[in-house]
């Protein structure tokens, strides 16, 4: 209702101010939010009357705290993790005097994570704060009293007349008013919006053409009425009033924020929206992000490391409860008032609750608290390291890398089961070419289309595919047919047919004309590129379109009057009714120089079809035979049609259009509405038929992916036929499948289609789908128990998918499609295309991705686990709303079969390991309880346990989270089955978890009690005896070169990486105990002071360090000797196949990229050819191959290889072995430890430096 | 323009994005790939089995070298029968806590080998828990190591202040529970002298126990624990009580007693004089006196020298049993049958 007010009262001004007052008045008396009016009013040039409306100012922060919010807010983020604050309260619970260990055991780890995500945040505010006020201190210039004077970003306010130079920004949403091209157009470019690089036209209102010099436009006295702030990028509806005249406002006068300005020297505009009420700055919510089914497994481990917690804990508080005594009298238990109430044998029930709490934080460590850091960070450097820098998924036609988008879902990558594909622009290439044509009932176009010759192979017929030498060929166009080229076409039957067909191929269209005004040189922007193809098409037929104004269409048609002739004709163009998916069908009302009106419309079939006039039935009927011979060659059809408008017609109509034009609210279904009332009584012209080929290696990459266990699904909008036909051409489907085809075009159908009874329609449809699923469920059990076993197919379209969807027989389809291994589905919606991905995803429960490339794939791609988005194309929607984004469908094998499996593997990995480090650990806690009367007596010091899990065993499970590899790529590729292993979670099953917690048990029983019971007798020649600590020491040493040896066993490659993190874990150890022990601190550590010297100075402390680990870890050798014997995993196999093998891989990645190799990628090459330095690890020299680029590229540094380098390289292979043998251990040890510290340094700065990048995307 | 706006515009700029090539992140880094070969296992177990089998015979035959006495005294040094009676209980209760009966009680020993001096003697309790938390936590190192810290009795509860609230030192359980049964030894009417130096760990003496902190209200109150201190030695130099608060790792401990620093030949008689003063009634536990000999492995210890027998055992046992696998069913390496999609064709 209040949208209107303003609307009413628009001529008004005293009505208006009033109004603004009282608004103003209840935000100042109430301070509470004023019911947001429907609309807002500006003035333009007018700050003191802005100012009583309160806008918002234009600076822009995008930062989540500032410098007081930090602290709590970013504490506050981080406890929303349950594992933190689980820690969080054991660590209250350890300030407590029940607690068995000092505070700093639980605090110091979580302080130590807190931190580092805590720094993490920081420096990513930091950096866009930086980000934000380099954007808000931007100049720009602003009228201020006739002048334009220079002012930043931040200052601007609503209202203001700005200034923007050609290539600058907009620094807000501006109202265009002028500009200084005639007919009052702009061009923008909207990438940073959409990523959409063609340009785009916007159009002032021709009332306000004249502003664009200071002196004129400070006269300027404008009033804008219009909706509030949203972030609909794509729509915008509002009302300019001045001089008492009410003007609609359209998107088409909106400059938003974040786009530039191409091809103008300047503009004018007035400040509609600031700040963070732009679209651009309303669109960047955060989208909610996915996790991954690993992760939340994960969590159900953590649960069940919980409830072992939680027995844990109660056995030992029942213990307590029997064992509290007081005949221990040395131990003191009396009921007098100074006795702590733990330690009172007269209740044993509270002694047996606190002591409960005792355990939970003496055993806390088993839920490992730094588990979920250092998934995450592996995760980062896996995706930002290795997804978007992989060569083999850069694009070099498109110049696109590979982005993951959200680190999350890396190894969500190796399992997925199901893709969801769209087809145009996803398996096809989306370079649309004019390939035939049907004019008049005539098929014109000779050529032969890839998929007709796959369809040929396949039926064994031959098909010649000579070209005519005088084929016509340039980019969008591939027509061969010498009766419609150079004017020949006035011959043909139907010339004026072909007139309307060309004519209506140059004026109907919303494409821009660039560049020089000659057919060769002239360049098309387009909306789409189908669109481009047809005005290039119509430019081949000597009807070409050069210029466009608003108004206006000027095309150069040749040969129209007569042969040879050229004459410039420029077209009126009076209205443009847009295309939209629900129209899907465009219109231009054109008024020809003579004044003839005629209303061009291009559509898809089923719309024009239905709006055709009556009679002429034969050429209905003929164009429809070639319509469907179109779609069953892989063709793009569309139906041209034209009407005559007789003046009166279209004055009336007009005036309906115009009033829903202006109208504030439901202006699009208005105008669609309208649009119907013209878009009628068509008559047939032709149609057209475009070819979109496939993409390079869509059907091996098919092929391969099916091998590996994932099935494909094609979602699209086409026909059945063409899709069926695509879905030959990349293999999806072949001859030796069975098919089951669903299909809504059948004769019973139509017929009562054309009865028009909805209501009978549908139950028919639905009776017929239902029987129709049954029949093909029966049937495909059939096949499932025959011998032969065929692949199955399944084909529907769009409308039986409706009913099929429907909650009765949803279970019958997914059925009946999960036993298929390939399913198409034509026809159908956005939503329907959801509907499906969430069906298998939700239904099955199966990892579904979603690949894409267009606005109508969005949908899909945010229902399915993993989206995907093909960039470096048409529109970036897809891209916007993916996870990840790749410039080719076949790169799907190097994302999934490599990036993803590898991600999984290591991902499971890591998270096992946790597991049964931590569990581990804890339990020689546990069975150390067992022998203290369960008073909780901690069996390791505090700062051995606090360290345990952030220094002891922290980097080498990161090194194995970032290197492990089973296979190389190459042989991830060739055998793409190994894949399965991912889709049926072999590596992180109950069963496996099991296994760990099997070993974890069993070592933790051989570390506890072979370190304890060997540690009761005199320990040296001189007979002293160890005490407590001397014992814990030593199982504490023994635990940490287990569970570190433990690490190595499981690493199929061993880097330097692992070496050094190994290496460097252990020596860390003992620096730490040699340090913490040799002096004594005050509190805390007295217990342990020199206990590491007492222990190395028995043969003991050799002795047991060399069995316990060993007899620990035997059962595992055992265990992993077995199972790699009796039952290898596939993957174990590969690696035995191609055990001799060294790594070429590299070779192939040089060759890709289309040897446009850098001098320094060829030299670098060339060193890592030198011989002696190939794939074995040989040691920490400095200058071994790879370090250097390495470090630099870790530290954004390049450095460049020196020409001396390589001689010295080759001349180092036969330099004799230096005989030194002793100094080279030393070396060795330094550099082991010289590398431990810079190996920290490194991943901390890796860390630090790669979120750089990641910021300044995420400014906009 | 400001960098803000180069920023945006380097969104759009056409240059490369060509991401450059290092081995780290192509995943190339250099690498050894080790396969769990049958081989590689078999030569692991056996390698294993060859080395700890002699460690295990040498830590063995170590502890076969080691001459030990152990005699339990407990319940013969107390005039109360063996019964697990309540009435007996108290008696043996009653007994050990009566400060005037004279608690001496004579043990005659009979060496079984020569034992070549030193020999050390200990005690052993069982069932005492050293290790209770209660326990571990009650002393203040702090006081034990600084004469000025006398008053830090944090942790001590309840054994901090005396009946006059002057802090006690050493404070805490452990301290005040201090063993108190002696033993004399003589052989053939000679005495034998018992050196009790040197008992403690040094770093203990020099850096944890404090040479001018002196004993000050030990044992005052009326409920006392065990043994007394001499208020004019310093606590570094009271070496029992250094052996006694080291606590042991396990509710069984052995501690050291002291030295015999002659020989002893094989079947002389040593006849023990015990004070038996310690209560160990109470809790049910028993004491032991152990004279044992030692080697370079230290004490008797024989699980050391089993486990490695038997770990290595194991290995030797596993390689024959990889190797019989081996040759009965050997599995080719890198067969491409074994793999799971040639096993079942009808799963692809």
């Amino acid at each position: 209702m209040a949208g209107w007010r303003g609307s009413r009262g628009g001529g008004d001004g005293g009505a208006q101010s009033v109004e603004r007052v009282s608004s103003s008045r209840t935000v100042r008396l109430g301070k509470v939010q004023p019911q947001a009016p429907g609309h807002r009013t500006v003035f333009c040039n007018d700050r003191d009357a802005n100012a009583l409306a309160k806008f918002k100012g234009n600076s822009v922060s995008t930062t989540k705290y500032d410098v007081f919010t930090f602290l709590p807010k970013g504490l506050f983020e981080q406890f929303r993790r349950v594992a933190n604050l689980y820690f969080l309260m054991i660590s209250i619970i350890s300030c407590t005097p029940v607690s068995p260990v000092s505070p700093i055991t639980n605090v110091l780890p979580l302080s130590m994570v807190l931190l580092v995500s805590l720094v993490k945040e920081a420096w990513e505010d930091w950096k866009r704060f930086q980000n934000d006020m380099a954007i808000n201190n931007s100049s720009i210039e602003v009228l201020q009293d006739q002048k334009w004077v220079f002012t930043p970003w931040k200052k601007l306010q609503v209202g203001d007349i700005i200034k923007v130079k050609q290539d600058g920004f907009f620094p807000a949403d501006l109202l265009f008013l002028a500009s200084t091209n005639a007919d009052g157009v702009c061009y923008i470019e909207t990438a940073n919006l959409d990523g959409e690089t063609n340009l785009k036209i916007r159009k002032a209102l021709e009332k306000t053409w004249d502003y664009v010099n200071p002196e004129k436009i400070s006269e300027f006295k404008g009033e804008i009425q219009c909706e509030q702030p949203n972030n609909s990028l794509y729509t915008y509806t509002g009302n300019l009033i001045v001089d008492k005249q009410s003007l609609p406002l359209s998107p088409n006068q909106l400059l938003l924020r974040g786009c530039s300005l191409r091809n103008t020297e300047y503009i004018v505009g007035a400040v509609v929206f600031t700040g963070h009420e732009t679209k651009v700055m309303m669109n960047s919510m955060k989208i909610p992000s996915k996790r991954s089914t690993l992760e939340k497994k994960l969590d159900k481990l953590i649960l069940a490391l919980f409830s072992v917690l939680f027995s844990m804990c109660v056995l030992g508080a029942i213990g307590s409860g029997i064992f509290i005594n007081p005949k221990y009298y040395y131990l003191r238990f009396e009921n007098t008032g100074r006795t702590e109430k733990q330690f009172n044998p007269d209740n044993r029930f509270v002694v047996a609750i606190l002591t409960f709490f005792t355990l939970i934080t003496l055993y806390s460590p088993i839920i490992p608290i730094s588990l979920y850091v250092s998934v995450e960070m592996i995760k980062f450097i896996q995706s930002t390291q290795f997804i978007n820098n992989d060569l083999h998924m850069y694009h070099a036609e498109s110049n696109t890398p590979a982005s993951a988008r959200t680190s999350n879902l890396n190894e969500e990558l190796g399992q997925v089961e199901y893709i969801f594909s769209d087809k145009t622009g996803t398996l096809t290439r989306n370079l649309m070419e004019f390939f035939k044509c049907s004019i008049g009932g005539e098929v014109y176009g000779t050529g032969v289309s890839e998929i007709e010759i796959k369809i040929a192979q396949r039926t064994g017929a031959k098909v010649e595919s000579q070209k005519q030498p005088h084929a016509a060929r340039e980019k969008g166009f591939n027509f061969d047919d010498g009766r419609l080229m150079q004017g020949a076409w006035r011959n043909e039957p139907n010339p004026e047919s072909c007139k309307e067909f060309f004519r209506c191929l140059a004026i109907c269209h919303t494409v821009l004309p660039e560049g020089e005004e000659s057919p060769e040189k002239i360049r098309y922007q387009a909306a789409s590129p189908d669109e481009s193809a047809l005005v290039i098409a119509a430019k081949n037929f000597g009807f070409f379109f050069y210029k466009r104004s608003p108004t206006t269409i000027y095309v150069r048609e040749s040969h129209v009057e007569k042969m040879g002739k050229v004459q410039d004709i420029a077209y009126e163009i009076l209205n443009v009714l847009e295309f939209n998916s629900t129209r899907k069908r465009q219109s231009v009302v054109c008024r020809y120089p003579d004044g003839r009106l005629v209303l061009y419309c291009k559509g898809a079939d089923t719309v024009i079809y239905e709006r055709l006039a009556d009679g002429d039935g034969d050429l209905r009927r003929i164009s429809r035979e070639h319509l469907e011979q179109f779609g069953a060659s892989g063709l793009r059809t569309l139906c041209l049609a034209y009407r005559n408008l007789s003046p009166d017609e279209y004055e009336n109509w007009n005036e309906k259009y115009v009033q829903a034009k202006s109208s504030l609210r439901d202006r699009e279904k208005k105008l669609d509405e309208v649009a119907e009332l013209i878009e009628k009584n068509l008559i047939l012209i032709g149609c057209t038929a475009i070819e979109d080929k496939l993409q390079e290696g869509v059907p091996q990459c098919i092929e391969t992916l099916s091998r590996a266990g994932i099935k494909i699904w094609v979602l699209t909008g086409d026909k059945m036929e063409t899709a069926i036909n695509i879905a030959y051409a990349c293999k999806l489907i072949s001859n030796s499948m069975k098919q089951f085809i669903i299909s809504s075009e059948t004769d019973d159908i139509r017929e009562i289609e054309e009865r028009g009874d909805q209501v009978e329609l549908a139950r028919f449809m639905k009776e017929l789908v239902k029987n129709e699923l049954k029949r093909c469920n029966e049937e495909a059990q059939q096949y499932l128990l025959s011998e032969s076993r065929p692949k199955l197919a399944l084909v529907i379209d769009g409308k039986c998918l409706m009913y099929a969807l429907d909650p009765s027989l949803r279970v019958v389809l997914l059925n009946l499609s999960l036993n298929c291994s390939a399913v198409v589905c034509c026809r159908v919606s956005p939503l329907q295309k959801a509907q499906v991905t969430s069906l298998v995803k939700k239904g099955a429960n199966r990892i579904t991705l979603s690949i894409g490339d267009g606005a109508n794939d969005v949908s899909m791609i945010q229902a399915a686990h993993v989206g995907v988005g093909i960039s470096g194309q048409e529109g970036m929607q897809a891209v916007m709303a993916s996870d990840f984004a790749i410039a080719q469908f076949r790169f799907l094998t190097e994302l999934l079969l490599v990036h993803g499996r590898w991600s999984y593997h290591r991902i499971c990995k890591v998270v096992t390991y946790f597991f049964y480090k931590n569990l581990m650990f804890t339990l020689t806690q546990f069975w150390f309880t067992f022998e203290t009367g369960f008073s909780g007596q901690r069996f390791y010091d505090d700062w051995f346990q606090s360290l345990y899990n952030v220094i002891f065993t922290a980097l080498p499970v990161i090194i194995i989270g970032l290197f492990d590899k089973d296979v190389n790529a190459t042989l991830s590729k060739k055998y793409p089955e190994l894949y399965k292993e991912g889709i049926r979670n072999a590596f992180f099953k109950w069963r496996v978890v099991a296994t760990w917690a099997f070993f974890a048990v069993y070592q933790s029983l051989v570390l506890y009690y072979f370190v304890v019971a060997s540690s009761n007798r005199a320990m040296n020649s001189a007979g002293k005896m160890f005490g407590l600590w001397d014992v814990s020491t030593m199982a504490f040493t023994s635990v940490v070169v287990t569970v570190n040896i433990r690490l190595l066993m499981m690493c199929n490659t061993i880097t330097r990486w692992h070496h050094i993190s190994v290496g460097g874990s252990i020596l860390a150890w003992f620096t730490f105990v040699f340090i913490y022990s040799g002096f004594v601190l005050p509190k805390e550590q007295e217990n342990i002071y020199f206990v590491i010297y007492v222990l190395m100075s028995t043969f003991y402390f050799y002795f047991t360090l060399l069995l316990v680990p060993v007899a620990a870890l035997f059962v595992d050798f055992i265990y992993l000797g077995v199972q790699r014997w009796f039952f290898p995993y596939d993957y174990q196999i590969v690696q035995e196949i191609h055990r001799h093998e060294v790594d070429n891989n590299r070779i192939g990645l040089l060759e890709i990229g289309n040897n446009d190799v850098s001098p320094d990628d060829a030299r670098r090459y060339a060193i890592m050819q030198l011989p002696g330095q190939k794939s074995k690890h040989t040691g920490f020299a400095f200058d071994s191959p790879g370090y250097e680029s390495f470090f630099a590229s870790q530290a954004g540094v390049y450095v460049p290889q020196k020409a001396w380098d390589v001689a010295r390289r080759a001349s180092m292979r036969n330099r004799p072995k230096p005989p030194r043998k002793n100094e080279i251990i030393i070396y060795y040890t330094i550099l082991y430890i010289l590398f431990f510290f810079l190996n920290t340094y490194v991943a901390f700065v890796e860390s630090m430096y790669h979120i750089i990048p990641q910021c300044s995307n995420d400014s906009y | 323009m400001s960098s803000g706006d180069a920023a945006l515009q380097s969104s759009s700029s056409k240059a490369s994005k060509k991401p450059t090539y290092s081995r780290f992140t192509q995943q190339e880094l250099p690498a050894c790939k080790p396969i769990l070969t049958p081989e590689l296992i078999m030569a692991a177990f056996i390698f294993l089995g060859i080395t700890f089998i002699p460690i295990g015979l040498s830590h063995l035959s170590a502890s076969d070298h080691v001459v030990e006495l152990i005699d339990r005294y407990d319940e013969d040094c107390i005039p109360v029968d063996n019964s697990n009676s309540e009435a007996a209980y108290n008696k043996r209760i009653g007994y050990i806590q009566d400060v005037k009966t004279d608690k001496t009680c004579t043990r005659t020993l009979i060496v079984p080998k020569k034992m070549k001096h030193p020999i050390f003697v200990y005690y052993q309790l069982d069932d005492f828990y050293q290790n209770h938390r209660r326990y571990v936590k009650s002393r203040n190192d702090e006081q034990y190591r600084n004469p000025a810290a006398d008053h830090k009795t944090a942790h001590c509860e309840p054994e901090s202040m005396n009946n006059d609230n002057q802090p006690i030192v050493p404070c805490g359980l452990i301290a005040w529970s201090l063993f108190n049964d002696t033993y004399s030894f003589s052989v053939n009417g000679n005495s034998l002298p018992i050196n009790k130096k040197g008992i403690a760990w040094e770093s203990d003496k020099t850096h944890k126990f404090g040479s001018k902190v002196y004993p000050k209200n030990f044992q005052s109150r009326s409920l006392i624990g065990g043994a007394k201190l001499n208020e004019s030695i310093p606590l570094n130099q009271q070496e029992d009580l250094l052996v006694w608060m080291r606590t042991a790792a396990l509710p069984n401990f052995r501690k050291l007693y002291g030295r015999i620093e002659t020989d002893l030949e094989a079947n002389e008689m040593i006849k023990v004089v015990i004070n038996n003063n310690y209560n160990t009634y109470t809790f049910k536990g028993k004491k032991k006196l152990v004279i044992s000999t030692t080697t370079w492995i230290g004490g008797k210890n024989d699980f050391l020298g089993k486990v490695y027998i038997t770990v290595g055992g194991i290995c030797l046992f596993i390689a024959v049993a990889f190797i019989s696998v081996y040759l009965i069913r050997p599995r080719p390496l890198g067969d491409p049958a074994y793999l799971s999609w040639n096993l079942d064709p009808a799963s692809n």
